[in-house]
This record gives structure tokens, sequence and C-alpha cells, in this order.
């Protein structure tokens, strides 16, 4: 999880996934995975995985970065199919819908800040949470630092060779401590900042308006569609499931439209 | 292994959203217990303890599908309430990183969460038992004793998932028809026809006793699996605490709260 590629594509982007308010964000990424859990068709499923890889590669999002994070659950899924669906295919139902859900979360946390996807949160929940939740994010960064060069160091003092795996086993062990007791005294810090800042046990953060309402009407609509279409395979799935390869065929036209204006763009 | 990899829409409604509703209760008593005395000083060092869990949850060990968690130490540094709001926490940033499903959030809470308060009562029970010398050991026995059952807890929310029949191919799925989370369908909307096109399922096939979730393989991989990681897990974790208990031995005796706070030099000042 390379939280700071995350973190520099919800800042720096300009796709107009960036611009749309971030409630409608949210809203959107809840039809959406409304319509993960109501679905039990596979190829529908599939077709909301590829309507949302279109949706990241029109945005001009980080390929590598976004499907290799929506991937990674698929991995965790695999395990899960293997060990507990009772054939292939509903195992591959499984994985389906942990990277589409993932990849639903994903362009969600890439195209938005992370206190404008925490802010309604805090909204709903109690105050220390809430607070604690924006405090964690900025502390993931400082520690992860930390780590990569505390494991630098441990790499260029002891040396972790599978030669001298007790020595390494040691070294490792120290530098997690290490990362326990900056962990801490960061914390410390933070407290006396906080202190001084005249934090009182409410941390605010205002949500920004949509720079263009006509697109967060238009990806509130689609989401919607997306809904209504896995709703309406899940009631009438009987009548409905020999069309089952037309939503995917459709957003796999999609997909190739995003593709190639992707590349044209370029 | 305790933290539930099932993606959304794999689980009963009534399960997610029950977890949902315990996991919100249990943080919402936390809070309430939690903010008696000095919220200040909570606030960042659960920020951190939480992300301290999600730089290590970050590195997997891909044979084993596994991931370091850190709940013990959690447990020993924050205490069971703190715990509980840093499991929250952790589960919620996971979740939209895509690590896990947003709707397992709320079972994820309880097991994560059960695992900090467990992996602090047994550490405190073990370090009465073999003394302040041996912190190692009494880390690996927390670790490996909090991850069994919370392992077990896990295996449980499977079973009661789709041990039968009637859950398997409508696991996860609201019939909005009457609201019920029933399967009109009987078995096979999906597997039967969805990859050859066929009309409706024959009553023959609908009535196929199979096609419920194989908790019993599912166990069998866990407990197979499991072991290695909580033993990897003790060692690391054992090592990490008898580390900092060297260095700074009253966090772990007493918890990072117990340590006091700093004087500002203008503190006075500021009054």
């Amino acid at each position: 999880m390379d939280i700071r590629a995350i973190d520099v594509s919800a800042t720096m982007g300009r796709s107009g996934l960036h611009r749309a308010a971030p409630v409608t964000k949210l809203a959107a990424f809840a039809l959406v995975l409304g319509a993960v859990v109501t679905q039990m068709n596979a190829l529908v499923v599939l077709a909301l995985l590829l309507a949302l890889a279109a949706l990241a590669v029109g945005s001009g999002l980080r390929l590598r970065l976004v499907f290799g994070l929506a991937a990674y659950p698929g991995l965790f899924a695999v395990v899960f199919a293997y060990a507990a669906a009772p054939d292939p295919v509903t195992g591959a139902l499984f994985v389906c819908k942990a990277v589409t859900a993932a990849l639903a979360a994903v362009t969600l946390v890439c195209t938005t800040p992370y206190p404008q996807v925490f802010a309604p949160i805090q909204r709903v929940v109690p105050e220390i949470v809430g607070d604690a939740l924006l405090m964690t994010y900025r502390s993931v960064f400082l520690l992860a630092e930390k780590f990569d060069r505390l494991r630098t160091a441990v790499r260029l003092r002891s040396g972790l060779s599978a030669r001298m795996p007790l020595r390494a086993a040691r070294a490792s062990a120290s530098a997690l401590g290490g990362l326990v007791l900056y962990a801490l005294d960061l914390s410390q810090r933070e407290y006396d900042i906080m202190r001084v800042r005249g934090y009182e046990g409410r941390l605010r953060v205002t949500l920004p308006r949509s720079a263009s309402p006509a697109f967060d009407a238009a990806l509130l609509a689609a989401a919607a569609a997306l809904f209504a279409l896995a709703l309406t395979f899940r009631v009438a799935g009987a009548a409905l499931t020999p069309y089952s390869w037309l939503p995917p065929a459709a957003s796999l036209l999609a997909l190739t439209a995003a593709v190639l204006w992707r590349l044209n763009r370029r | 292994m305790s933290h539930i990899h099932i993606p959304d829409g794999v689980l009963p409604v009534w399960l997610w959203a029950a977890g949902w509703l315990a996991a919100l209760a249990v943080v919402y008593l936390a809070a309430t217990v939690s903010k008696r005395s000095d919220v200040r000083r909570k606030v960042p060092l659960l920020g951190v303890v939480a992300a301290l869990m999600l730089v290590s949850m970050s590195s997997e060990i891909v044979p084993l599908a596994y991931h370091v968690n850190l709940t013990v130490i959690a447990g020993v540094l924050l205490g069971p309430w703190l715990g509980i709001i840093a499991a929250f926490i952790v589960e919620v940033v996971l979740a939209l990183l895509g690590h896990g499903g947003v709707t397992v959030i709320g079972l994820n809470t309880l097991v994560v969460g059960g695992e900090i308060v467990l992996g602090w009562a047994f550490f405190r029970l073990c370090v009465r038992m073999l003394g302040r010398t041996r912190v190692g050991w009494a880390t690996g026995i927390a670790t490996v004793l909090a991850l069994a059952i919370s392992t077990t807890a896990l295996v449980g929310i499977v079973a009661l998932a789709g041990g039968g029949a009637a859950t398997g191919r409508e696991t996860g799925a609201l019939d909005p028809t009457n609201l019920t989370f029933a399967n009109p369908f009987g078995a096979g909307v999906f597997s039967v026809n969805t990859l050859r096109g066929e009309g409706t399922v024959p009553a023959e096939a609908a009535k196929a006793p199979d096609g419920g979730l194989s908790v019993a393989r599912f166990a069998a991989v866990v407990f197979t699996l499991g072991p290695i990681g909580w033993l990897l897990e003790a060692l690391i974790q054992a090592a990490t605490l008898g580390y900092v208990a060297r260095v700074r031995p009253g966090l772990v005796f007493g918890g990072a709260l117990s340590v006091r706070a700093r004087t500002l030099p203008s503190h006075e000042a500021v009054r």
C-alpha cells in the first residue's frame, strides 16, 4: 500500500472526478457498493468492474497504482474462494466482487484528499474517533517514511542476510521497537502542538463545493444506473439471465473508448 | 489471519449489518469511557498506534496471505477501550484503501478489537505469572492465544454465514421483492445459468444440496496456514515489545498514557 502515492494522486489530480464534490463521490461509491452487494451474477459484477475500470482510465488516474491496489484484496479473495467457495464459478464471483468493491474504494481515495473523505464520517462518529481518524492518516506518512529509513539503516549496519538469520532478526526487532518508540514520541509532539494551537476536542474539516455540478449529476446518475442494473438483474434474474452478456459487452465498449481517448490525449 | 479478508457481498446482510451495529455500539461505549479524562492526549496517541498497525499491515507474507497486525502491542500500549477504537479506525482506513470490504468493517472491528482486548488481558496475566523480566515470553504467549481465539471467531463467522445450502448462492443478497434475506430462486441463478445462457433453473437443480460456503474446508485452510502466521507474529511482537521493555519499561507495564505529559516551557504563560 503506497499511501504517499495515493495522496499525491488525490491532491494533484485535475480530472473531472477530482473536481467533483466529495459528498457526491461518497454517494456514488455507496451506490456501486450496493450494486456489488446485491448482485450474484458474475457477468453483471464483471460489467460493474469494467465500467469502473473505464472510469479510472478515462479520469487519467495512475493505472498501475489504482489497479495494483484494487488487485491486492483479490489475492485474499482467491484464498477465501479456494477455501470456502462451493464451486469454481462462485469462487470467481467472490474474487470479482472483491476487486470491484476495492476498485470503487480506490478510485474514491485516489481522487479525493483524505480529510474530505473522512469529514462526513467524522460527523457521525464520536469526536475522539473522528479526530483520531484524521490523525491516523497523517501519522501513517510519517511512520512509513521513518520505517523506510530504519530498514535502510538496518540493512547498512547489520546486514539483513540469510546467512545470519538470528542477527538479522534481532536487528529487525530492534528497528521495529525503535519505530514503536518513535511513534510514541511523535504522539507526544503532536499533543504538544495541538495544545499550543488550542485544540479542544474537535478537528474541523470543511467540505468544498463541486467545481462542476453537471459532472456531479452525471456521476451520480451513472452510479444510480449501475445500481438499478444490478437490482433489475437481481429481481428479474431468471428472465434476464440469457441476456447477462449484454452489460459486460457494453462496459467493455466503454473501456475501449476510454483507452482510445487516453491514448489520443498523449 | 484474524482480520477478515472476505469480499463485500459474500456474507449475508443480516450478519454484516449485525456486525456493524454491534461494532458501533462497542465503539460508542469505548469513546464514552475514553472521553472521561484527558481526551486531547489520547487523540494523537490513538492516531499513531493505529498508524503503526496500518504500516505493519501493509507488508504481506504472500505465500500465507498473512500480514502482521501488532494487535497485542496496540493493546499493551493503549489498553482495551482505546484499543477497540484503534481497531475501528484501522478497519475504516483499510476498507477505503480497498483492503477488506466496507460491509465487513463492523465484523472486522469486533474480531480485531477482541484480539486487542484479549492480547492486553493475556499479556497482563502472563506478566503476573512469569514476572517482568520475561516480557518476550509473555507477549509471545499472549499473541498466540489471542490470535487462536480470534481466528476461531473468524471461522465461526463463516459458519454463521454459509454453513447451510440456503445461503450458499445468495450470500449477501437482500431480496428487494419481499425485503427478506431468503433465496427466492433456490440454488443456482448464477452458477447454473449465467455462463451457459440457459433460462430457468430446473427444480431438481434448485434443490441441489450443495452450494453453501464450505466451512470445513475454510477451517482446514485457516487452521493450517494460521499457526505459521501466529508463530511469526508472536516472534515479531515478542522481540519488539521486549526491546521496548528494555528501553522504556514504563510504557509496557503501565501503558503509553502512564508516562507523565511533558510540560511546555510556556505553559504557565499560556494559562
